[in-house]
């Protein structure tokens, strides 16, 4: 099974030219934290409630990313809510989506490819080979939007962490997502972590357009 | 019926009896990642021996994510059964909890029990 880090990074690329979408833009980088958190609290590692979090389960995952968070969670016991953790993997700058990436190459379910535009510029892309894991999370995910039952644990979590790295969008079109936003914002309200992952990059959104307010005057 | 401990509960105990059609679980102490697996195998397995189950959380302290989702999911299993289940009583501090997730626009939560 993959990760929610995997899959999030997976629905990130484009089916077609296998170039990534998310782009590692700064809000990303948050949600992308998110997941992680998010699969360390399915491995049973740690649990959170309205601020904090803790961890429970001391072992190891055998997830190179995860085992790395987890160990740093264990030398830092001084942070200790989750808005704290989401700020501080942030500022780590670990490249969570390059990990991912590397672990799906590993499993066959992408390739890499280098080439070079105009002679000069580097372009990475990263073709799918395989296609099953990224259709089975689109339908999840379009299933759990478009329902009004309750979706599994991993499926809130999914959708949780998608909408704010703007995915959703190469899983359902626009109208659609218009005609269930209530039901997207209830899902992404569910999980502490996600609710957090949100206001982090309200806040950075914020930052940004007051330094970009501040230049242009 | 008598109400009967978990005795392999440590971080929960529950209670189950019948009243009235329903199934009321009563669930005291804290629901945190210790408790989810036990709290949701309990919930789950009134849902699917029960039509109306209503989880009585008057005497719950404390609820964590990992206590949230095991009752989500046993709200889940409850769907998929055609089961009714409703969160009741719950106090201010899990109240607190409940508000905060949205909890309410998935599933039914009462301040007091049906019956």
């Amino acid at each position: 099974m993959l990760t929610m880090l995997e899959e999030v990074v997976l629905l990130a690329v484009d089916e077609k030219t296998g170039g990534l979408r998310s782009a590692r833009e700064f809000g990303t980088v948050y949600a992308l934290v998110g997941a992680v958190l998010f699969d360390l609290a399915l491995a049973g590692k740690i649990d959170t409630d309205t601020e904090t979090i803790q961890v429970i389960d001391k072992k190891p995952t055998g997830n190179k990313t995860l085992d790395r968070v987890l160990n740093e969670m264990m030398r830092r016991p001084d942070l200790n809510t989750v808005q704290d953790w989401i700020e501080h993997i942030y500022h780590r700058k670990a490249d969570l989506e390059g990990e991912a990436l590397e672990s799906l190459i590993q499993q066959g379910i992408l390739c890499h490819e280098k080439t070079k535009r105009l002679w000069i510029v580097d372009v990475e892309r990263f073709p799918v080979v395989s296609d099953r894991h990224l259709q089975h999370v689109k339908v999840r995910l379009a299933e759990a939007i478009r329902s009004d039952g309750i979706p599994d644990t991993r499926d809130i979590m999914l959708v949780s962490i998608a909408e704010p790295c703007g995915l959703l969008g190469y899983v359902l079109d626009e109208k659609e997502l218009e005609r269930r936003r209530a039901r997207i914002e209830t899902l992404c309200t569910l999980e502490t972590i996600s609710r957090k992952v949100t206001r982090a990059i309200a806040r950075l959104d914020g930052t940004l357009r007051q330094r970009m307010a501040t230049k242009a005057i | 019926m008598e109400p009967y401990y978990h005795a392999e509960a440590v971080m929960i105990q529950v209670t189950q009896e019948t009243r009235s059609g329903w199934h009321v679980i009563g669930v005291r102490g804290r629901a945190d990642s210790e408790a989810a697996d036990e709290l949701e195998g309990t919930l789950r397995a009134a849902v699917a021996a029960h039509p109306k189950v209503a989880a009585d959380f008057a005497a719950l302290d404390y609820i964590s994510s990992a206590g949230l989702r095991a009752v989500l999911q046993a709200a889940r299993a409850a769907q998929a059964c055609n089961a009714e289940f409703a969160v009741c009583s719950p106090s201010s501090r899990v109240k607190k909890v409940f508000d905060m997730s949205g909890l309410h626009h998935v599933l039914r939560i009462y301040g007091d029990l049906p019956c």
